[in-house]
Protein backbone atom coordinates (compact mmCIF):
# COMPACT_ATOMS: atom_id res chain seq x y z
CA UNK A 1 0.00 0.00 0.00
CA UNK A 2 2.82 2.37 0.83
CA UNK A 3 4.12 2.22 -2.72
CA UNK A 4 0.72 3.14 -4.12
CA UNK A 5 0.52 6.00 -1.64
CA UNK A 6 3.86 7.27 -2.90
CA UNK A 7 2.57 6.99 -6.46
CA UNK A 8 -0.55 8.98 -5.51
CA UNK A 9 1.44 11.67 -3.71
CA UNK A 10 3.94 12.07 -6.55
CA UNK A 11 1.12 12.16 -9.10
CA UNK A 12 -0.53 14.99 -7.18
CA UNK A 13 2.77 16.88 -7.14
CA UNK A 14 3.11 16.19 -10.88
CA UNK A 15 -0.31 17.73 -11.52
CA UNK A 16 0.91 21.04 -10.12
CA UNK A 17 4.20 20.96 -12.06
CA UNK A 18 2.35 20.29 -15.33
CA UNK A 19 -0.32 22.83 -14.44
CA UNK A 20 2.35 25.48 -13.91
CA UNK A 21 3.73 24.88 -17.40
CA UNK A 22 0.21 24.82 -18.86
CA UNK A 23 -0.73 28.13 -17.24
CA UNK A 24 2.38 29.66 -18.79
CA UNK A 25 1.53 28.19 -22.18
CA UNK A 26 -1.97 29.64 -21.92
CA UNK A 27 -0.57 33.05 -21.08
CA UNK A 28 -1.98 33.12 -17.55
CA UNK A 29 1.50 33.21 -16.03
CA UNK A 30 3.65 35.82 -17.70
CA UNK A 31 7.13 34.52 -16.95
CA UNK A 32 8.40 31.09 -16.00
CA UNK A 33 10.64 30.81 -12.97
CA UNK A 34 13.53 28.97 -14.53
CA UNK A 35 16.88 29.23 -12.75
CA UNK A 36 18.41 26.35 -14.71
CA UNK A 37 18.11 25.88 -18.46
CA UNK A 38 15.86 27.62 -20.95
CA UNK A 39 12.27 26.89 -20.06
CA UNK A 40 10.90 29.46 -22.47
CA UNK A 41 12.89 28.15 -25.43
CA UNK A 42 11.51 24.69 -24.81
CA UNK A 43 7.95 25.77 -24.12
CA UNK A 44 7.78 28.04 -27.13
CA UNK A 45 9.18 25.48 -29.52
CA UNK A 46 6.96 23.66 -31.98
CA UNK A 47 7.58 20.51 -29.96
CA UNK A 48 5.64 21.97 -27.04
CA UNK A 49 2.43 20.97 -28.81
CA UNK A 50 1.36 17.37 -29.32
CA UNK A 51 -1.71 16.35 -31.35
CA UNK A 52 -3.02 19.89 -31.27
CA UNK A 53 -2.79 20.33 -27.50
CA UNK A 54 0.04 21.75 -25.38
CA UNK A 55 2.35 19.02 -24.09
CA UNK A 56 1.76 20.46 -20.61
CA UNK A 57 -1.97 19.74 -21.01
CA UNK A 58 -1.13 16.12 -21.79
CA UNK A 59 1.02 16.15 -18.67
CA UNK A 60 -1.84 17.44 -16.53
CA UNK A 61 -4.12 14.77 -17.98
CA UNK A 62 -1.54 12.04 -17.41
CA UNK A 63 -0.95 12.96 -13.78
CA UNK A 64 -4.70 13.21 -13.13
CA UNK A 65 -5.16 9.69 -14.53
CA UNK A 66 -2.25 8.42 -12.43
CA UNK A 67 -3.59 10.15 -9.34
CA UNK A 68 -7.12 8.81 -9.85
CA UNK A 69 -5.87 5.32 -10.62
CA UNK A 70 -3.63 5.22 -7.56
CA UNK A 71 -6.44 6.45 -5.29
CA UNK A 72 -8.76 3.76 -6.64
CA UNK A 73 -6.03 1.16 -6.17
CA UNK A 74 -5.85 2.14 -2.51
CA UNK A 75 -9.48 1.19 -1.90
CA UNK A 76 -9.80 -1.99 0.18
CA UNK A 77 -11.49 -3.95 -2.59
CA UNK A 78 -8.59 -3.20 -4.97
CA UNK A 79 -5.83 -3.40 -2.39
CA UNK A 80 -4.54 -6.75 -3.62
CA UNK A 81 -5.57 -6.32 -7.22
CA UNK A 82 -2.87 -7.42 -9.61
CA UNK A 83 -4.83 -5.75 -12.39
CA UNK A 84 -4.56 -2.37 -10.70
CA UNK A 85 -0.82 -2.85 -10.28
CA UNK A 86 -0.51 -3.70 -13.96
CA UNK A 87 -2.56 -0.63 -14.88
CA UNK A 88 -0.39 1.63 -12.72
CA UNK A 89 2.77 0.19 -14.25
CA UNK A 90 1.39 0.43 -17.79
CA UNK A 91 0.19 4.03 -17.53
CA UNK A 92 3.30 5.24 -15.71
CA UNK A 93 5.44 3.32 -18.21
CA UNK A 94 3.79 5.18 -21.07
CA UNK A 95 4.47 8.40 -19.16
CA UNK A 96 8.14 7.52 -18.85
CA UNK A 97 8.35 6.71 -22.57
CA UNK A 98 6.72 10.03 -23.51
CA UNK A 99 8.94 11.87 -21.07
CA UNK A 100 12.04 10.16 -22.48
CA UNK A 101 11.05 11.27 -25.97
CA UNK A 102 10.59 14.86 -24.76
CA UNK A 103 13.97 14.78 -23.02
CA UNK A 104 15.55 13.53 -26.24
CA UNK A 105 13.96 16.45 -28.12
CA UNK A 106 15.24 18.91 -25.53
CA UNK A 107 18.80 17.60 -25.65
CA UNK A 108 19.26 16.84 -29.33
CA UNK A 109 16.66 18.81 -31.29
CA UNK A 110 15.78 21.96 -29.35
CA UNK A 111 19.20 22.08 -27.64
CA UNK A 112 17.71 23.53 -24.47
CA UNK A 113 16.61 22.10 -21.17
CA UNK A 114 13.55 23.15 -19.21
CA UNK A 115 14.04 22.57 -15.50
CA UNK A 116 10.34 21.93 -14.90
CA UNK A 117 10.31 19.33 -17.67
CA UNK A 118 13.26 17.66 -15.93
CA UNK A 119 11.39 17.78 -12.61
CA UNK A 120 8.40 16.17 -14.30
CA UNK A 121 10.62 13.52 -15.92
CA UNK A 122 12.10 12.67 -12.51
CA UNK A 123 8.64 12.49 -10.91
CA UNK A 124 7.26 10.18 -13.59
CA UNK A 125 10.38 7.99 -13.41
CA UNK A 126 10.07 7.59 -9.64
CA UNK A 127 6.35 6.87 -10.04
CA UNK A 128 7.21 4.17 -12.55
CA UNK A 129 9.79 2.60 -10.22
CA UNK A 130 7.27 2.42 -7.37
CA UNK A 131 4.59 1.11 -9.73
CA UNK A 132 6.98 -1.66 -10.77
CA UNK A 133 7.82 -2.46 -7.15
CA UNK A 134 4.11 -2.61 -6.40
CA UNK A 135 3.58 -4.89 -9.38
CA UNK A 136 6.35 -7.16 -8.13
CA UNK A 137 4.76 -7.34 -4.69
CA UNK A 138 1.31 -8.12 -6.08
CA UNK A 139 2.71 -10.71 -8.46
CA UNK A 140 4.55 -12.53 -5.68
CA UNK A 141 1.44 -12.28 -3.51
CA UNK A 142 -0.64 -13.79 -6.29
CA UNK A 143 1.90 -16.63 -6.52
CA UNK A 144 1.73 -17.22 -2.75
CA UNK A 145 -2.04 -17.12 -2.92
CA UNK A 146 -2.29 -19.83 -5.53
CA UNK A 147 0.19 -22.09 -3.71
CA UNK A 148 -1.59 -21.46 -0.42
CA UNK A 149 -4.87 -22.43 -2.04
CA UNK A 150 -3.37 -25.65 -3.33
CA UNK A 151 -2.23 -26.53 0.20
CA UNK A 152 -5.67 -26.08 1.70
CA UNK B 1 -9.71 -32.23 0.74
CA UNK B 2 -11.12 -29.94 -1.85
CA UNK B 3 -9.89 -26.35 -1.97
CA UNK B 4 -12.28 -23.77 -0.69
CA UNK B 5 -13.70 -21.45 -3.31
CA UNK B 6 -11.94 -18.07 -3.45
CA UNK B 7 -14.92 -16.34 -1.97
CA UNK B 8 -14.52 -18.39 1.17
CA UNK B 9 -10.90 -17.50 1.62
CA UNK B 10 -10.04 -15.79 4.81
CA UNK B 11 -7.71 -12.92 4.07
CA UNK B 12 -5.77 -13.31 7.29
CA UNK B 13 -4.74 -16.81 6.29
CA UNK B 14 -2.44 -15.45 3.65
CA UNK B 15 1.18 -15.52 4.61
CA UNK B 16 2.88 -12.17 5.09
CA UNK B 17 -0.36 -10.22 4.68
CA UNK B 18 -1.75 -8.32 7.60
CA UNK B 19 -5.16 -6.84 7.00
CA UNK B 20 -6.37 -4.05 9.14
CA UNK B 21 -8.70 -1.12 8.96
CA UNK B 22 -5.75 1.22 8.76
CA UNK B 23 -4.34 0.15 5.39
CA UNK B 24 -4.45 3.84 4.43
CA UNK B 25 -3.04 5.71 7.38
CA UNK B 26 -4.60 9.04 8.13
CA UNK B 27 -1.15 10.52 7.67
CA UNK B 28 -1.37 9.70 3.98
CA UNK B 29 -4.40 11.90 3.46
CA UNK B 30 -2.76 14.62 5.50
CA UNK B 31 0.24 14.47 3.15
CA UNK B 32 -2.06 14.66 0.11
CA UNK B 33 -3.82 17.70 1.55
CA UNK B 34 -0.44 19.26 2.34
CA UNK B 35 0.83 18.71 -1.22
CA UNK B 36 -2.43 20.07 -2.66
CA UNK B 37 -2.38 23.19 -0.47
CA UNK B 38 1.31 23.76 -1.14
CA UNK B 39 0.94 23.31 -4.90
CA UNK B 40 -2.15 25.51 -5.11
CA UNK B 41 -0.49 28.21 -3.00
CA UNK B 42 2.62 28.27 -5.19
CA UNK B 43 0.51 28.44 -8.35
CA UNK B 44 -1.63 31.22 -6.90
CA UNK B 45 1.51 33.12 -5.93
CA UNK B 46 3.07 32.81 -9.38
CA UNK B 47 -0.16 34.00 -10.98
CA UNK B 48 -0.35 37.12 -8.86
CA UNK B 49 3.27 38.09 -8.26
CA UNK B 50 5.04 40.84 -10.12
CA UNK B 51 7.72 39.23 -12.26
CA UNK B 52 11.28 40.43 -11.74
CA UNK B 53 12.26 43.21 -14.02
CA UNK B 54 13.97 41.95 -17.13
CA UNK B 55 17.21 43.56 -18.17
CA UNK B 56 16.83 45.81 -21.16
CA UNK B 57 18.29 44.47 -24.38
CA UNK B 58 21.76 45.98 -24.70
CA UNK B 59 21.03 47.79 -27.94
CA UNK B 60 17.90 49.35 -26.47
CA UNK B 61 19.47 50.23 -23.17
CA UNK B 62 22.22 52.07 -25.01
CA UNK B 63 19.88 54.14 -27.11
CA UNK B 64 16.97 54.61 -24.70
CA UNK B 65 18.56 57.61 -23.01
CA UNK B 66 18.71 59.54 -26.26
CA UNK B 67 15.68 58.04 -27.93
CA UNK B 68 13.36 60.96 -27.35
CA UNK B 69 9.66 60.73 -26.56
CA UNK B 70 7.78 57.47 -26.98
CA UNK B 71 5.67 57.15 -30.08
CA UNK B 72 3.22 54.30 -30.01
CA UNK B 73 0.94 53.05 -32.76
CA UNK B 74 -2.65 54.20 -32.43
CA UNK B 75 -5.77 52.40 -33.57
CA UNK B 76 -9.12 54.10 -33.10
CA UNK B 77 -10.12 57.71 -32.70
CA UNK B 78 -7.43 59.93 -31.17
CA UNK B 79 -10.11 61.60 -29.05
CA UNK B 80 -11.74 58.39 -27.88
CA UNK B 81 -13.06 58.73 -24.32
CA UNK B 82 -10.84 55.94 -22.98
CA UNK B 83 -7.28 55.25 -24.00
CA UNK B 84 -5.84 51.75 -23.75
CA UNK B 85 -2.06 51.53 -23.74
CA UNK B 86 -0.51 48.17 -24.54
CA UNK B 87 3.15 47.33 -23.94
CA UNK B 88 3.90 44.17 -25.85
CA UNK B 89 6.63 42.01 -27.27
CA UNK B 90 5.99 40.61 -30.74
CA UNK B 91 7.61 37.33 -29.77
CA UNK B 92 5.85 36.77 -26.44
CA UNK B 93 3.25 34.01 -26.72
CA UNK B 94 0.80 35.71 -24.35
CA UNK B 95 0.96 38.85 -26.52
CA UNK B 96 0.36 36.70 -29.58
CA UNK B 97 -2.61 35.08 -27.97
CA UNK B 98 -4.09 38.45 -27.05
CA UNK B 99 -3.47 39.84 -30.54
CA UNK B 100 -5.00 36.89 -32.37
CA UNK B 101 -7.79 35.80 -30.04
CA UNK B 102 -8.88 38.72 -27.87
CA UNK B 103 -7.98 41.77 -29.91
CA UNK B 104 -10.46 41.18 -32.75
CA UNK B 105 -13.27 41.53 -30.19
CA UNK B 106 -11.58 44.59 -28.69
CA UNK B 107 -11.36 46.27 -32.07
CA UNK B 108 -14.92 45.42 -33.04
CA UNK B 109 -16.70 46.20 -29.78
CA UNK B 110 -14.57 48.90 -28.20
CA UNK B 111 -12.44 50.62 -30.82
CA UNK B 112 -14.72 50.55 -33.86
CA UNK B 113 -17.60 51.49 -31.57
CA UNK B 114 -15.69 54.61 -30.53
CA UNK B 115 -15.56 53.64 -26.85
CA UNK B 116 -11.78 53.44 -26.67
CA UNK B 117 -8.56 53.72 -28.61
CA UNK B 118 -5.55 51.43 -28.31
CA UNK B 119 -1.92 52.48 -28.56
CA UNK B 120 0.69 49.77 -29.00
CA UNK B 121 4.17 50.32 -27.54
CA UNK B 122 7.12 48.03 -28.30
CA UNK B 123 8.51 46.26 -25.27
CA UNK B 124 10.91 43.67 -26.74
CA UNK B 125 12.17 41.34 -24.01
CA UNK B 126 15.86 40.41 -24.06
CA UNK B 127 15.29 36.66 -24.24
CA UNK B 128 13.36 37.03 -27.48
CA UNK B 129 16.11 37.43 -30.01
CA UNK B 130 13.90 38.25 -32.99
CA UNK B 131 11.51 40.58 -31.22
CA UNK B 132 13.41 43.78 -32.01
CA UNK B 133 13.54 42.76 -35.66
CA UNK B 134 9.77 42.30 -35.56
CA UNK B 135 9.31 45.73 -33.99
CA UNK B 136 11.59 47.11 -36.68
CA UNK B 137 9.51 45.51 -39.44
CA UNK B 138 6.28 46.80 -37.93
CA UNK B 139 7.72 50.31 -37.55
CA UNK B 140 8.79 50.25 -41.20
CA UNK B 141 5.27 49.25 -42.18
CA UNK B 142 4.02 52.27 -40.24
CA UNK B 143 5.91 54.48 -42.71
CA UNK B 144 3.24 53.46 -45.18
CA UNK B 145 0.43 53.54 -42.58
CA UNK B 146 0.35 49.73 -42.49
CA UNK B 147 1.46 49.12 -38.92
CA UNK B 148 -1.71 47.31 -37.87
CA UNK B 149 -1.96 44.97 -40.87
CA UNK B 150 1.73 44.17 -40.32
CA UNK B 151 1.12 43.75 -36.58
CA UNK B 152 -1.56 41.18 -37.39
CA UNK B 153 0.67 39.34 -39.86
CA UNK B 154 3.57 39.20 -37.42
CA UNK B 155 1.52 38.00 -34.47
CA UNK B 156 -0.51 35.63 -36.61
CA UNK B 157 2.60 33.77 -37.73
CA UNK B 158 4.65 34.11 -34.55
CA UNK B 159 5.81 30.50 -34.60
CA UNK B 160 7.27 30.90 -38.09
CA UNK B 161 9.80 33.62 -37.27
CA UNK B 162 10.42 33.47 -33.49
CA UNK B 163 13.74 32.61 -31.88
CA UNK B 164 12.97 28.91 -31.97
CA UNK B 165 12.03 28.95 -35.65
CA UNK B 166 14.92 30.90 -37.15
CA UNK B 167 17.90 33.14 -36.52
CA UNK B 168 17.14 35.05 -39.71
CA UNK B 169 13.54 36.27 -39.63
CA UNK B 170 13.94 38.82 -42.42
CA UNK B 171 12.57 36.60 -45.22
CA UNK B 172 9.42 36.06 -43.18
CA UNK B 173 8.97 39.77 -42.53
CA UNK B 174 9.55 40.45 -46.23
CA UNK B 175 6.76 38.04 -47.10
CA UNK B 176 4.41 39.76 -44.61
CA UNK B 177 5.37 43.14 -46.06
CA UNK B 178 4.45 41.83 -49.49
CA UNK B 179 1.18 40.43 -48.16
CA UNK B 180 0.08 43.78 -46.72
CA UNK B 181 1.05 45.60 -49.90
CA UNK B 182 4.12 47.58 -48.85
CA UNK B 183 6.60 49.13 -51.25
CA UNK B 184 9.16 46.36 -50.97
CA UNK B 185 12.26 48.41 -51.83
CA UNK B 186 11.31 51.07 -49.33
CA UNK B 187 10.48 48.51 -46.68
CA UNK B 188 13.74 46.63 -47.13
CA UNK B 189 15.82 49.81 -46.99
CA UNK B 190 14.05 50.84 -43.80
CA UNK B 191 14.42 47.37 -42.28
CA UNK B 192 18.10 46.99 -43.14
CA UNK B 193 19.06 50.40 -41.77
CA UNK B 194 16.97 49.86 -38.62
CA UNK B 195 15.59 53.30 -39.27
CA UNK B 196 13.19 53.20 -36.33
CA UNK B 197 15.53 51.85 -33.70
CA UNK B 198 15.22 55.06 -31.69
CA UNK B 199 11.44 54.88 -31.74
CA UNK B 200 11.52 51.29 -30.52
CA UNK B 201 14.00 52.25 -27.79
CA UNK B 202 11.81 55.19 -26.77
CA UNK B 203 8.75 52.96 -26.53
CA UNK B 204 10.72 50.49 -24.46
CA UNK B 205 11.97 53.31 -22.21
CA UNK B 206 8.36 54.45 -21.75
CA UNK B 207 7.53 50.96 -20.54
CA UNK B 208 10.44 51.10 -18.12
CA UNK B 209 9.25 54.47 -16.88
CA UNK B 210 5.82 53.00 -16.24
CA UNK B 211 7.39 50.05 -14.45
CA UNK B 212 6.28 47.51 -17.02
CA UNK B 213 8.00 44.23 -16.35
CA UNK B 214 5.81 41.67 -18.02
CA UNK B 215 4.20 41.44 -21.43
CA UNK B 216 1.61 42.23 -22.41
CA UNK B 217 0.85 45.01 -19.95
CA UNK B 218 -2.26 47.13 -20.36
CA UNK B 219 -2.84 50.56 -18.92
CA UNK B 220 -6.39 51.86 -18.90
CA UNK B 221 -6.94 55.06 -16.99
CA UNK B 222 -5.19 54.64 -13.67
CA UNK B 223 -5.25 50.85 -13.82
CA UNK B 224 -2.27 48.80 -14.98
CA UNK B 225 -2.55 45.07 -15.46
CA UNK B 226 -0.06 42.50 -16.77
CA UNK B 227 -0.69 39.36 -18.83
CA UNK B 228 -3.11 38.55 -21.62
CA UNK B 229 -6.35 39.59 -20.02
CA UNK B 230 -9.68 38.52 -21.46
CA UNK B 231 -11.99 40.74 -23.46
CA UNK B 232 -14.41 40.88 -20.52
CA UNK B 233 -11.67 42.07 -18.16
CA UNK B 234 -10.54 44.75 -20.58
CA UNK B 235 -14.12 45.83 -21.23
CA UNK B 236 -14.66 46.16 -17.48
CA UNK B 237 -11.56 48.34 -17.18
CA UNK B 238 -12.74 50.51 -20.07
CA UNK B 239 -16.22 50.85 -18.55
CA UNK B 240 -14.75 51.86 -15.19
CA UNK B 241 -12.39 54.38 -16.80
CA UNK B 242 -15.28 55.86 -18.80
CA UNK B 243 -17.22 56.54 -15.61
CA UNK B 244 -14.41 58.58 -14.08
Amino acid sequence: MTKRMIVATLSLAGIFVALYLLLYKLGIIGNLTCSIGSCETVNLSKWATFLGAPVAAWGVGFYFVMFGLSLVSLQDRHADSLGMSKALALVSGSGVAFSAWLTYLELFVIHAICQWCVVSAIIVSVIFVFALLDLRDRSSLAGVDSSALQNL
Amino acid sequence: MAAKPPSARSKDRRPNVVRSASTRPKGFYAILVLVAVLGASILAYTMTRKPSTAAAPASLAASAATAGPAQGYLIGKPDAPVKILEFADFECPACGRFATITEPDVRKNLIDAGLASLTFYDYPLPQHLNSQAASNAAACADDESKFWPMHDQIFGAQDQWNTQATDNPKPMFMSYARAVGLDMARFEACYDTRKHQKRIAANFAEGERRRVNSTPTFIVGDKQVANAISYDELKKMVDEAAKK
